[in-house]
């Protein structure tokens, strides 16, 4: 591998004509993770996607709450240990739950790491309901009650001394699926940059984050980036296109992992105070240089009402919403239009 | 000094890489055709400009039904559990994918027309 290396950094001394190129994994996050990059031959290329990849599996490995891996202590051993002892963990769990406690600030806790209790129970019926449509259910209100009183953040005890975590209720569960993607892919794109990958684009699940430009004819010029049109159906695939360079692109929707039953769709953001598939939007994307904030903030947003997600973004500098109601009208904040590319 | 184990060595990195790998294109804007993969391995290409409908038997009872028409590609039906890829419109732009993550099947466009985006948010 260092010779590859080597050789790269050698010609780099010479103009050369790169070419575009794209990889797809379908191993990480239970999702599809696209990298794009430029390279003078695919084996170049493939060398920076196999470094982005095998980064993005620890993290997806550490974060992880459904597995368990040889020799690895994650976020589903910290669960299993609920109540029971404290947990020694990779220092990148630390991370990420310091992180997402600055979010749960931030957001009047909109997203809340120690959800996870009211979470499984979502996941549980919706995948029940997946597999047995007749049968599908909504969770009774009762059971959701029940998880709710095991969900206070203060019960989270991190230890930075020792490097571990120790849930101190019995019942509580960790859930990091709100910001694990979006915080991971921003420490591997750093992670790529310092390691020679100017200028590409990493989609985990589609939570974007663009590094450096996109070299189009000689030119360098701003990424291009789509939103989602939450009518999957719509021939118009894209709201808006807009120009990133080194910023995050991150939507939540209603379309992107739900079930029905009785003919109503229910999708997976639960709104922490109704304990619901949160109802005010059909999606909210956030532009912002960290795609752990993107992730974090859209998923907030996505579970506040207009106004006070407004109010929260206009107070954040650099970040920028825009929010599609139900009857398919969009709203934006105030510096949203400067990122569309005419 | 390249020793015969450093070649062997060399070769199963680059091997493991690619395994790891799902797809790779270059971009290119000659005849469009969709690459069909299962669980990373190509399956087979379907020419864009040929109507077809095609049912993978991906495993024991697992099947995805692909449909080309008019130069665009479509999942017309599949028995996965979400039936997200069914749901998903029709694609026919350079790069576009259409994907059944539940069967592991991915459609994805390979030349033809450009789209606006680089890549979508979602």
């Amino acid at each position: 591998m260092l010779l590859i290396i080597i050789a790269v950094n050698l010609s780099g001394c010479v103009k050369i004509e790169t070419k575009r190129y794209e990889a797809s994994f379908l191993d990480l996050f239970d999702t599809i993770t696209t990298i794009v990059g430029y390279a003078e031959d695919k084996e170049e290329f493939t060398d920076h996607a196999q470094m982005i990849h095998d980064k993005l599996m620890e993290y997806h490995e550490l974060y992880d709450i459904y597995n368990s891996y040889d020799g690895i202590n994650n976020i589903k051993t910290i669960n299993d240990n609920a109540g029971v002892s404290p947990v020694k963990v990779d220092q990148r769990i630390i991370d990420l739950l310091k992180f997402s406690r600055e979010a749960y600030q931030l957001t009047d806790g909109k997203v809340n790491e120690a959800f996870g209790a009211v979470l499984s129970v979502w996941h549980q019926y919706r995948t029940e309901g997946l597999d047995n449509p007749d049968k599908a259910e909504v969770p009774p209100m009762e059971i959701l009650k029940e998880k709710e009183k095991h969900t206070d953040m203060n019960n989270v005890i991190i230890n930075e001394n020792e490097s571990t975590v120790f849930l101190a209720d019995p019942d509580m569960r960790l859930d990091v699926g709100a910001i694990a993607k979006g915080y991971a892919a921003e420490r591997v794109c750093e992670y790529a940059m310092e390691h020679g990958f100017a200028n590409g684009m990493l989609s985990v699940g589609g939570n974007v984050r663009t590094i450096g430009r996109k070299l189009d004819g000689g030119k360098e010029v701003s990424w291009s980036v789509g939103i989602q049109n939450p009518d999957l159906e719509s021939a118009q695939t894209n709201l808006y296109i807009l120009g990133l360079s080194d910023y995050s692109l991150v939507t939540s929707g209603v379309y992107e992992r739900y079930y029905t039953v009785n003919g109503k769709q229910y999708h997976h953001i639960i709104d922490p105070d109704t304990l619901m598939p949160a109802e005010y939007f059909l999606s909210v994307s956030i532009v912002c240089r960290d795609s752990g904030m993107a992730d974090a903030l859209s998923t907030a947003v996505f579970n506040m009402p207009f106004e006070e997600g407004l109010k929260l973004i206009e107070s954040l500098e650099n970040t920028e919403a825009l929010w599609v109601f139900k009857d398919e009208t969009m709203k934006s904040s105030s510096g949203f239009e400067n990122y569309i590319k005419k | 000094m390249i020793k015969k184990n450093d070649v062997i060595l060399l070769g199963t990195i680059l091997l493991l890489a690619a395994a790891a790998i799902i797809f790779i294109n270059i971009r290119k804007t000659d005849g469009s055709r969709v690459v069909i993969t299962i669980d990373g391995e190509e399956y087979k290409t379907l020419d864009l400009n040929k109507d077809t409908t095609l049912t993978i038997e991906v495993a024991e009872g697992a099947y995805n039904t692909v449909t080309v028409k008019n130069g665009e590609v479509d999942m017309t039906e599949a028995n996965c559990p979400d039936k997200l890829c069914v749901k998903h419109r029709k694609i026919h732009y350079n790069g576009e994918t259409i994907v059944c993550l539940p069967h592991k099947v991915v459609l994805q466009i390979v030349g033809g027309e450009e789209s606006e985006a680089d890549m979508i948010a979602k």
